[in-house]
């Protein structure tokens, strides 16, 4: 163990340095997400309240903008297009993606009730 | 008298709670209340109080509010719980009302669960995992403060439930119809889903605070597979908090809008599911399980090799299983309903990844076997904890897989075996293991030690007296005495047991009175650590003066090998924590903040709004929620710097500081 070496937090990786305060245009693409998001909300909220199609219509409609909002979230605030070195991020998101899948997919085969006790 | 007067009067306080109990804890609140207040004004703290704890947004400072509040809470759910003990002592025993009974068992299970093992957890998370890992604070310290106000705000909503408009009735699952506005039409189960909302969403922030931690903040040479297993506990439970408590969230707050707007997610009579809602819950409830269970191995596989004095066994092997064990839990959640329905093969899957999980499980108990196989065993109060919870655990983890075989789960489902069960797992795996790491960092979190021998008194007490209290609970579970049951009558078989099982709740209780006593006496008589060292450890906390200071490391140590305390004190070069005056920079340090504290208690604000559907009082929340928020976001000033000259002022005091 070198014992007298102080290479330590101190040390400067350009890709691990905070670079929020650097930024001098308008975060408009956030704006705009943010905006977006709502907007994909209230007409799905506005589409189920107002009965707008035949439910399982419904469902597929409102799911359609569930995946385009998660897809707008994910490409505005998840960082999912930024990277300063390897695109460490991507990893985490595949694995959240997996375990979502996963879950819902195992909840729907829960949910069917495919089942002669029940 | 204006006209409201009555009417608030009325929905603050209805009957329910103008019980005698609440009565009791009404004047205990207020007495307590003047008390705290008179000491510190009369004390003049107040600024202190402010300016050192409440803003504060030091990893260290935040572990001892979070232990503060978890004893507390675990005050209050043990009073629950020897409410209910009494009350089944022996047939007939009307000490609290039937409605009452379900108020203190749906208060037990959430606190113990919600408001004691979690804030606990991360007590030692905050306490240890910075100084462990080599790192100055965590990687967010002002969210860090935000996870904590949002928790302690939470648990204060969930709190005044039982003296403020009645509180939940449900079960700490708080299953729909049971939970519908038309069944349940009081402020209880808003209570319970407004503050399980608000500290929900400072866990999930905890969750991302320590991956982020402890995957980008370790020492130098610190590569993952040589962290302390601690660490590594920590990042899979984190792991796990990130992922299960986002169906926690979607479960709450669809229960929120069923109950606040008259949605129908659960109604069945207007097409709704109340079973989706218990799929919801579990999704999030089993990985919960592996959340407060998981710290426990990591405690216990630092405090094996510490008391033996030899590395731990099948390090690689551990840390496997502990990965497994993560990924697997994902994966069983149905085996808290099977007898729902779902069918066989939805059943026959479930339960095969239940046993699944075992195998990961054995492999640790085995290592920490094998660890002190050979070693040089000091039977210390952690140790003695330890020890305790290899039998403890494993009678919990033997009954789980009974559990997991689907036929005999629909005959033991929802009785005494299963609350037997997970008791066995709960206390003899979570709140053994936290108990021993309260013990053993105990001088590193507060500069001197837990009395030995009141400690091993109040860990005889408790250890027996869990015994005592649930072993009784398998066998009336097998005679068919059903969990949430507030009374029975004389000649069912089951009062014998019943008494044996009250009498070893009472022993556990002594237990705690004790612990606190030893705690009490501790401050004034332990014996204090003065070198840091108390327990010969093997990891890098125990390099640190106890309690460490505000930077805690004045140099970043270089780590080579795993155990690397224990390896710097092998090579004689333990003098590699000191450090030159020359060598010595200035830092900058995360900066105190009122911004955590004001934020929570908009959460809180608005959590008592919507309880109540006062919407003016929501609204005003919400705006100081959004206040905070914009404070947050403006607040350029969050770190401030100390001086070298400063540091060496500290260091030389602490008299680590090299001629």
């Amino acid at each position: 163990m070198s014992v007298h070496r102080a290479p330590d937090a101190e040390e400067h990786l350009p890709y691990l340095e905070a670079h929020f305060e650097s930024e001098t245009r308008f975060p408009w693409i956030k704006v705009v997400g943010y905006a977006g998001s709502l907007v994909l909300t209230l007409v799905a909220f506005w589409a189920v309240s107002a009965h707008w199609m035949s439910p399982t219509a419904l469902l597929a409609f409102i799911l359609g903008l569930a995946v385009a909002q998660a897809a707008l979230q994910l490409g505005v605030f998840m960082h999912l297009r930024e990277s300063r070195g390897p695109s460490w991020q991507i990893a985490g998101l595949g694995l959240g993606l997996f375990i979502a899948v996963g879950l819902v997919g195992m909840s729907i085969w829960i949910m069917l009730f495919k089942s002669g006790v029940s | 008298m204006p006209a409201f007067v009555p009417y608030l009067l009325h929905t603050l306080f209805p009957p329910t709670v103008l019980r005698p109990t609440e009565i009791g804890a009404d004047v205990l609140i207020v007495a307590t209340g003047v008390i705290i207040v008179t000491v510190l004004t009369r004390q003049k703290k107040w600024g202190w109080l402010w300016r050192e704890w409440l803003t504060t947004v030091d990893h260290k400072r935040i572990a001892v509010m979070y232990l503060i509040a978890a004893i507390a809470m675990l005050f209050r759910g043990g009073v629950d719980a020897l409410m209910m003990r009494t009350n089944l002592a022996l047939p007939s025993v009307h000490f609290i009302s039937a409605e009452e009974y379900n108020e203190v068992f749906t208060t037990h299970g959430t606190i113990m669960i919600f408001f004691m093992a979690m804030p606990l957890i991360f007590a030692l998370f905050n306490a240890v995992i910075p100084l462990m890992i080599g790192a100055r604070d965590v990687a967010f310290p002002r969210l860090n403060a935000v996870s904590f106000w949002l928790f302690a705000f939470g648990a204060l909503l969930f709190n005044i439930s039982f003296v403020v408009g009645g509180s939940p009735n449900a079960g700490w699952t708080a299953y729909p119809p049971l939970t519908e506005l038309a069944f349940n039409p009081g402020p209880g189960e808003n209570y319970y889903f407004l503050a399980l909302f608000i500290s929900g969403i400072g866990t999930t922030i905890t969750g991302i605070n320590f991956l982020v931690t402890i995957l980008r903040m370790r020492a130098p040479g610190m590569t993952l597979m040589r962290m302390p297993l601690f660490a590594w506990t920590t990042l899979c439970t984190s792991a796990l908090i990130l992922f299960a408590f986002p169906p926690l969230t979607v479960a709450l707050g669809t229960s929120l809008l069923d109950r606040l707007f008259h949605a129908s997610f659960y109604t069945l009579g207007h097409g709704g599911m109340p079973m989706m809602y218990v799929n919801l819950f579990w999704l999030f409830g089993h990985p919960e399980v592996y959340i407060v269970v998981l710290p426990a191995f990591g405690i216990f596989s630092e405090v094996v090799p510490t008391f033996s004095r030899k590395p731990l066994f099948g390090y690689t092997a551990m840390v496997v299983s502990v990965v497994a064990i993560m990924v697997l839990s994902y994966g069983t959640w149905v085996h808290h309903f099977f007898t729902m329905g779902a069918g066989p093969s939805v059943n026959v899957f479930f339960g095969l990844s239940t046993m699944l999980i075992a195998i990961p499980t054995g492999v640790k108990i085995f290592n920490w076997i094998f660890t002190m196989w050979g070693g040089r065993i000091r039977l210390t109060v952690p140790m003695l904890y330890q020890l305790a919870f290899i039998p403890t655990f494993v009678v919990g983890g033997a009954t789980g897989v009974l559990l997991a075989t689907v036929p005999v789960d629909y005959q033991l489902h929802n009785t005494y075996f299963l609350v037997a069960h997970f008791h066995n797992t709960l206390i003899g795996g979570t709140v053994f293991g936290l108990l021993s790491g309260l013990y053993y960092w105990w001088p590193k979190m507060f500069g001197y030690k837990l009395d030995e021998r009141q400690g091993k008194w109040a860990f005889w007490l408790f250890f027996l007296g869990f015994w005592v209290t649930f072993g009784p609970q398998y066998l009336l579970g097998l005679e068919g005495m059903t969990r949430r049951l507030w009374t029975y009558p004389l000649g069912l078989g089951w009062h014998a047991l019943n008494l044996i099982s009250t009498i070893g709740a009472y022993g556990m209780g002594a237990g705690f009175v004790v612990l606190v006593y030893n705690v009490v006496w501790s401050m004034q008589h332990g014996e204090r650590d003065l070198t840091g060292d108390p327990w010969d450890g093997r990891t890098l906390e125990w390099s640190l003066p106890s309690p460490a200071p505000e930077y805690n490391f004045a140099r970043i140590p270089v780590v080579t090998e795993r155990d690397a305390w224990w390896a710097m004190k092998a090579r004689g070069e333990t003098t590699a924590v000191r450090v030159r005056p020359d060598e010595i920079s200035a830092l900058e340090l995360p900066r105190n903040s009122a911004m955590p504290f004001f934020l929570g208690l908009g959460f809180f604000v608005l959590g008592f709004g919507l309880t109540f559907r006062w919407w003016w009082i929501a609204g005003l929340g919400l705006a100081g929620i959004l206040g905070a928020m914009l404070w947050a976001g403006f607040d350029y000033e969050d770190r401030k710097h100390v001086h070298a000259e400063e540091i060496r002022r500290i260091e030389a005091a602490l008299g680590r500081l090299e001629a």
